[in-house]
């Protein structure tokens, strides 16, 4: 027989809304930008070791891979849970820091992005003079990344970006020497492009003896990138579908990154190398940035430094095959070591952030040249 | 202690009001409209829900606002919303915030390489609505009419959903490529390979294959909901199979037909992944266009205006198609 319990609905009902209450609470808190985390910022750290590190460290970086390394080796360093989300494109983490920030630690970010970051205040300040692996960072990228403003650093360069003409050396008997080899009718339907307006606009740029980053002819960029249309394979629209091209052997040349070529030498056993043709070829860089809003800051900066060290740089070049932007040279086997030697008479131009003209009027061109 | 009322269109109500009312111990207590017995919480509540349901069937345009609000405000909130703000954006000069202009859409509307890109999409899209429309029919038939193991069919027709779109690309580069599994099953019995991978036959397989089954779905519903006699009165009419299908079976589904041909059409006009995965270098899609906007070109405002008159293009589409249809998402033909 069940008994009459006057109130008790009443008790349940006022608990009930009590929780509902906090709940609502708790969620408003967190649409206005709570960040729930730490109350430090980098720019606190004046003397190294960072002490009272935070306990977690929530990275975004797309070096999968090395991430994987990093996750375990700076975990068991530090005492420090480390989890990585990995992305395929950056406006992924870029709209949550526009939506404002409050999960992200750390962001492994490529340099225009990093630009657009900082022009909207959404990187932290870094205190590079008091880390000790800002030492290890390589001159010539230190002078090329912009991720500099007034005096201020937003970014540590991670990894050197460079957009080779990938080649099958199986094929050709030496390196190609020219972008031509991409509109080499000798090669026809064995060549490949990528479908990306920035770079290919640029290789046609650089083709045809302009500068890529302020070219002064478009129609004849427009015009070449036509030419090779019949040339052609196709345009790879994915990393992994442009590093299959070669591995399956149905393109001898075209442009991949370095890692994917990396990848697919060494581990998928594919006969292929890469080169900076005659006429240059480009390059950016990919940064560890801290974003405002992160809960972890200090756990973050430290982080940082520590992927700067050359043990664990190197490690991003033995698991993925991408340029670190330390000197790594004592820590390759003499095969990786020649495979990352650029030669100094190569002519590399860092990939600055193109005006909106430049960018506007690459995407028509390739817009066009696609639909021809 | 009056006998609760039970009505035919009542009866959950009516009956949460009489299991209230006999309680165990035949005690009943009325307290402020509410009903407290000694079933403690769970009686109160049932109170409580059937005076609140007594509440809004005496209000019927609060029941409907009850019953309506809610996917009319997730609509409002993450739909119109949202492409109000797109809208507004599409009319602002290179960036969010910037100054008012019309430059974005007559900059697309004059190019000839925008419209180029639109038409091509426009027939790439209507290719594989009229290859899914006439694969999905006649499979949805099959399943219909000659099999017993519907649900085992419809099961698998839908398996593919099961597994991620990319996944699924991938899966399609590896049958198609050079020496794939397609061109060796052909070089195996002695046919000669056809390397479809990046040509505008891979990119129609892979579309075809993606789409099928949300045609295959609305046809299976209007082919089941046909009624078999009406077939067998027109075959002792003395009509032949094609007759039959064309005066009978096809306007008595049209509903369905137009529904799959709808949902096939508008998702391949905004693709851009299948395109860019299998086509070769003719593969523009307008989807690849808008994608570019957004994530290369950073002109956000002009990728705004091309998605705004695309989707006036699809509605128009959508408008006509419903016209055409007798009503858009009807299962049967017994209103055309």
């Amino acid at each position: 027989m069940r008994k009459v319990t006057d109130g008790s609905p009443s008790l349940k009902r006022r608990r009930f809304l009590q929780g509902a209450a906090t709940t609502g609470v708790a969620a408003a808190a967190g649409c206005l930008g709570g960040d729930g985390g730490s109350d430090r910022v980098p720019m606190d750290v004046t003397e190294w070791p960072p002490e009272d590190l935070e306990s977690n460290l929530n990275m975004w970086n797309w070096y999968d891979s090395w991430a994987e390394y990093a996750i375990d080796a700076f975990g068991e360093e530090f005492d420090v849970e480390v989890t990585n989300s990995g992305y395929s494109s950056a406006d992924q983490w870029y709209s949550q820091l526009q939506a404002g920030n409050d999960e992200i630690d750390n962001i492994a970010a490529t340099t225009n992005w990093v630009e657009r970051s900082i022009e909207n205040d959404f990187l932290h300040e870094l205190p590079v003079d008091v880390m000790p692996a800002w030492e290890n960072i390589s001159d010539r990228i230190k002078e090329a990344s912009s991720y500099q403003q007034d005096g201020s650093v937003y970014g540590i360069p991670e990894a050197l970006v460079l957009y080779p003409l990938t080649y099958n050396d199986e094929y050709f008997d030496s390196a190609p020497d020219s972008w031509g080899v991409l509109w080499d009718e000798e090669h026809e339907g064995d060549l490949c492009m990528w479908d990306n307006a920035t770079v290919s606009c640029q290789i046609a740029a650089l083709y045809t003896g302009q500068d890529p980053i302020q070219p002064d002819d478009y129609d004849e960029i427009e015009e070449v990138l036509i030419q090779q249309k019949p040339l052609l394979q196709t345009y790879w629209g994915d990393y992994q579908q442009g590093m299959s091209l070669f591995v399956n052997e149905d393109v001898v040349a075209g442009p991949l990154t370095m890692g994917r070529t990396y990848t697919a030498r060494f581990q998928e056993g594919a006969p292929v190398h890469y080169t900076a043709p005659q006429e240059g070829a480009m390059y950016t860089s990919d940064l560890f940035v801290i974003p405002q809003g992160a809960p972890n800051p200090i756990a973050s900066l430290q982080f940082t430094n520590w992927a700067s060290e050359t043990e664990n740089a190197a490690q991003l070049f033995e698991t993925m095959g991408y340029q670190p932007a330390v000197d790594i040279s004592d820590e390759l086997s003499e095969e990786d070591a020649e495979f990352t030697n650029w030669p100094d008479e190569w002519d590399l131009v860092f990939s600055e952030t193109l005006s909106d003209e430049v960018r506007s009027r690459y995407d028509e061109i390739w817009t066009a040249v696609k639909a021809a | 202690m009056p006998e609760p009322s039970r009505s035919d269109d009542g009866g959950a109500a009516e009956s949460v009001d009489e299991g209230t009312a006999e309680s165990v111990d035949g005690r009943t207590t009325e307290s402020g409209g509410e009903l407290a017995t000694d079933g403690g919480s769970v009686s109160g509540v049932d109170g409580r829900v059937s005076g609140l349901t007594t509440y809004l069937r005496e209000r019927p345009r609060l029941r409907t606002l009850a019953i309506a609000g809610p996917p009319y405000g997730l609509l409002v909130v993450f739909f119109a919303i949202p492409l109000l703000a797109m809208l507004v954006v599409s009319f602002q000069a290179d960036q969010i915030g910037g100054a008012w202009t019309l430059r974005n859409y007559t900059d697309f509307l004059t190019s000839d390489t925008y419209l180029t890109v639109v038409w091509r999409t426009f027939l790439i899209s209507v290719q594989v609505t009229a290859i899914v429309a006439a694969v999905g029919y006649a499979l949805a038939y099959s399943i219909v009419r000659f099999s017993r193991r519907t649900t085992l069919l419809l099961l698998l027709v839908i398996l593919p959903f099961w597994t991620s779109y990319i996944i699924r690309m991938y899966a399609w580069i590896n049958i198609l490529q050079s020496d794939g599994v397609l061109d060796s099953v052909l070089n195996l019995v002695g046919l000669p390979a056809l390397s479809l991978l990046y040509t505008d036959t891979a990119v129609l397989i892979g579309f075809t294959y993606v789409w099928l089954p949300l045609a295959v779905l609305p046809f299976y519903a209007s082919l089941t909901n046909l009624d078999g006699d009406l077939i067998e009165a027109s075959k002792d009419l003395g009509a032949g199979p094609i007759r039959t299908f064309l005066s009978v079976t096809l306007p008595m589904t049209v509903n369905g037909v137009v529904t799959g041909v709808v949902l096939v059409f508008i998702p391949t006009f905004g693709s851009f992944i299948t395109p860019r995965l299998l086509g070769g270098t003719n593969n523009v899609m307008i989807g690849m266009v808008i994608e570019n906007q957004f994530k290369s070109a950073f002109n956000w405002p002009f990728g705004a205006a091309i998605g705004m008159v695309i989707s006036v293009v699809v509605v128009a589409l959508l408008l006509l198609a419903t016209r055409l249809g007798g009503g858009l998402f009807g299962t049967g033909g017994e209103e055309s």
